[in-house]
């Protein structure tokens, strides 16, 4: 009886205290900050002839950043056979940006999805590859684990239900539900190996580009037209209250380069 | 009679319940006096805006719900739904066991409550478009708890990672565990399954058996859903033989075959799962296939819940209070060492930990739930055995900012220095005063041979005893438990120390840090005072009195017989 009552004194202390104090807070320290992409309201895939190309360089401003070496904190055989970099930023030669995605923000009618393509993410050394992924609506993604460790694939999703499963060390190929609605990027985490981390982005038209290793991005087949065409960085953020305005014509490539810094 | 008075109650609770469905139901008006009452009960830690961000949320973990995600813990749903309203009307009733969220079933009347959720559910606009009630889960074919079941749930325990985060007895102290965040980003602890009653959604098998089937929303506890399960689509025994054949380090090609065939079966069950979540059609066979693939993955999930049922007590000990306070047992000659069974022969005191928010810097958020106590003494010595939960062995690598300090995991006991005299005399300063000062052991994961004796007259006022060494000291941290012993002289020669003597009632009290959740100085848990005696050895006299009272009393009997019968004898 003693300790409940201890026990409540502490608990009315402590309601006492915080009342006194009345500082506001905020609940959420990442998720909210993180901008998202803008997707049109109604795409509707129809047959693409002679479309036009887009395609450019996306560049870092400033010093190339160092990247930051995880600390590997479980599965040291499995997940620290290499050393592992925070990919937050990827700064290649020449300044290119890796992992941005570049995309259309305003066209409502163009090419379908390529329903042949294999859309894999891979768990392999304790990292997810690619570090950016686009789903296209209704697809399923297929989660690879070629560790022979316990992962577990943790999708934070808003708007779509959130996806949390555990991928057992045996489990090669655990292919994940098609969503249906817009989203992201959103975070991928595995919460067994806290820093594992990558991007999804499910969207509902085909023209998303992620940039490569010489930060290079092309978009392809866009029908003849004028177009806003957006950028998101996971750590420099998003250009979609300016987007670039690209003029694409029936045949031809038309050049668009980004020069990003940190938010 | 009593039939009437029974038929009579039953229309009652009907009726009520009619009314409080309506009020949840009827969301418009509910949900306006609801947000009275929640104004004034909740948004204190669960903000006006239903976000998590109150005025009280900054100094709780577990952080207050936001409501605005449509993301809930506690569910009678399956992966993904959201909750029912009863299920929010009963987590607000009984509150959640091991947070800050109290039982509000006291303070706000049913009806309240029932406002409360219709309230609650227009922070998140899920609610609104989900026209279908919230799928649930159900409790059909549960295989009652039995050893066999226990076994094979301890085994899945291991083959679906339960481990990683859980630890290999269950006590919250997985490899994963210092670093797991929630939906928000905050840290979180996995649970520590063998404490029952810190469970915030009830530790019934019940309890546990929708925790798996539905997840933990919000949490990094995923959900059993079919098409994610181990070997979903392979019964039991076909599940078995696979995990036998994939730990092999090599394979015949029969076997290759073998494993190929499991696999197809599984891919076909899987696929089938996935277009009944992606809202296909499915024939009458699929859903038979699938169907069969269910039965196995909540048979499984029955299995696992009466194996974490196995790991906890039948219900949180009792505190060594009243008839139960501490007693130390005697033994003739040496006392038993850490790791001898006869520890293992007896109950231990409890001694529940909360945190210290008295002084600064304070601690709101504990993570050791108590320490277990047993003591032995002999002629000349005495030994206590102290174990204790904590889910990382922090040994101080870490200085926390704020003291310059490291951080690591201790425990102190506390004792006065002279014991009160009497039942009127008063027991020393909660944290040792001036007048009546403190004798303390202070132990250290990071020297856990050594256990320090301090003299305190006050919280920040402890000073190493110059005489040291008289304590001999044992510890070991194995998943997730440390336990201490310490044996020492009943009487010693310092006489800042306590002296101890059969039958006399000590006043003990216990401090604990948790150095990975920031415990430093007066940031920590700690009991009140409580009692241990040094249990007096039943003397061997209670054989030799009795009876010679007994014979000296009939011989004066007899006496007196003989001498009444001799005056009798004289008179006549």
């Amino acid at each position: 009886m003693k300790t409940y009552l201890l026990a409540s004194f502490t608990l009315l202390l402590a309601c006492c205290y915080v009342g006194i104090i009345g500082t506001t807070f905020a609940a959420d320290p990442d998720a909210g900050e993180m901008e998202m992409l803008v997707f049109p309201e109604n795409y509707k895939p129809m047959a693409v002839n002679n479309g036009g190309t887009i395609s450019g360089v996306v560049k870092f401003e400033g010093d190339k950043p160092e990247m930051k070496v995880l600390e590997i904190t479980k599965d040291p055989k499995v997940c620290g056979a290499t050393e592992k970099y925070d990919e937050s930023v990827v700064v290649g030669e020449d300044n290119a940006l890796k992992n941005t995605i570049v995309y259309l923000i305003d066209i409502t009618g163009g090419k379908d999805f390529d329903k042949e393509a294999k859309l894999e993410m891979d768990q392999k050394g304790c990292k997810f590859t690619p570090h950016v992924q686009i789903v296209p609506l209704e697809t399923r993604l297929t989660m690879l684990n070629n560790d022979r460790v316990n992962h577990n694939v943790h999708i934070f999703s808003n708007i779509n239900t959130p996806v949390n499963k555990q991928q057992t060390k045996n489990r090669r190929r655990m292919p994940l539900a098609g969503v249906k609605k817009a989203e992201g990027p959103v975070a991928v985490k595995c919460d067994i190996h806290g820093w594992m981390s990558a991007w999804i982005a499910y969207v509902p038209h085909p023209y998303f580009a992620v940039t490569n290793e010489k930060g290079e991005f092309t978009l392809e087949d866009v029908p003849a037209g004028e177009y806003k065409l957006g950028y998101w960085h996971e750590a420099c953020g998003t250009n979609s209250e300016a987007p670039a305005t690209v003029t694409v014509e029936a045949g031809s490539t038309v050049a668009q380069d980004f020069t990003l810094k940190l938010k | 009679m009593k039939i009437r008075t029974i038929a009579f109650l039953l229309i009652l609770f009907g009726t009520l319940a009619v009314f409080s469905l309506t009020y949840a139901q009827n969301a418009p008006e509910a949900s306006e006096r609801g947000k009275e009452v929640y104004e004034n009960s909740c948004a204190h830690c669960h903000g006006i805006e239903g976000r998590g961000d109150g005025s009280a949320a900054e100094n709780l973990l577990p952080k207050p719900r936001d409501f605005t995600r449509g993301l809930y813990k506690i569910r009678s749903t399956e992966a993904g739904q959201l909750p029912t309203d009863q299920d929010l009307f009963d987590i607000i009733t009984v509150g959640m066991p091991g947070s800050s969220m109290p039982e509000w079933e006291t303070a706000l009347s049913t009806e309240e409550r029932w406002q409360v959720v219709a309230y609650i559910k227009t922070f998140y606009e899920g609610f609104k478009e989900n026209e279908n009630p919230p799928k649930q889960i159900t409790l059909e074919g549960k295989i009652s708890y039995a050893e066999q079941s226990v076994e094979i749930g301890k085994e899945l325990y291991v083959e679906l990672g339960c481990v990683e985060c859980h630890g290999n007895v269950g006590r919250g102290d997985g490899t994963s565990a210092p670093t797991l965040t929630d939906s928000w980003g905050f840290q979180t602890w996995p649970a520590n399954l063998t404490q029952g009653w810190n469970y915030r959604g009830g530790a019934d098998t019940e309890d546990i058996f929708k925790r798996f089937i539905g997840g933990i929303a919000g949490s990094p506890m995923p959900a059993f859903e079919g098409d994610s399960f181990l070997n979903f689509g392979l019964t039991a025994e076909e599940s078995k033989r696979l995990i036998e054949l994939e730990n092999r380090d090599e394979m015949t090609e029969a076997e290759e075959e073998e494993s190929g065939k499991f696999y197809e079966k599984m891919d076909t069950a899987v696929d089938i799962a996935l277009s009944i979540k992606e809202g296909a059609e499915m024939s009458a066979a699929e859903m038979q296939t699938y169907n069969d693939a269910m039965k196995v993955v909540y048979e499984k999930s029955w299995h696992l819940a009466n194996y974490v049922k196995s790991l906890m007590p039948e219900k949180r000990p009792e505190p060594a209070i009243g008839n139960n306070v501490l007693r130390s047992q005697y033994v003739q000659g040496t006392l038993p060492a850490i790791d001898d069974a006869v520890w293992e022969t007896f109950e231990a005191g409890y001694f529940p930990l909360v945190g210290q928010v008295v002084i600064e810097p304070r601690q709101f958020n504990p993570t050791i739930d108590g320490v277990h106590v047993k003591s032995f003494y002999s002629d000349t010595e005495v030994a206590f055995l102290f174990v204790w939960d904590d889910r990382t062995h922090t040994t101080g690598d870490e200085i926390d900012e704020a003291t310059g300090k490291p951080l690591e995991d201790a425990l102190a006991v506390q004792f006065p220095v002279k014991v009160p005299q009497g039942p009127t005399a008063p027991k020393p300063y909660f944290l040792g005063g001036g007048r009546l000062p403190v004798y303390l052991w202070h132990w250290k994961a990071s020297t856990p041979e050594q256990v320090t004796e301090l003299t305190a007259k006050g919280i920040n006022n402890a000073e190493a005893q110059e005489a040291q060494g008289e304590l001999q000291v044992q510890s070991t941290y194995i998943d997730g438990q440390y336990k201490l012993w310490v044996k020492r002289a009943l009487k010693t020669e310092d006489k800042k120390d306590l002296q101890l003597e059969p039958g006399v009632f000590v006043p003990i009290a216990f401090s604990a840090w948790d150095g990975s959740n920031g415990d430093v100085d007066t940031k920590r848990t700690m009991t009140s005072w409580y009692t241990f005696t040094l249990e007096p050895v039943p003397s061997s006299r209670r054989f030799v009195y009795p009876p010679i009272i007994a014979i000296l009393s009939v011989g004066l009997l007899f006496g007196l017989r003989a001498f009444v019968q001799r005056r009798n004898t004289e008179d006549v």
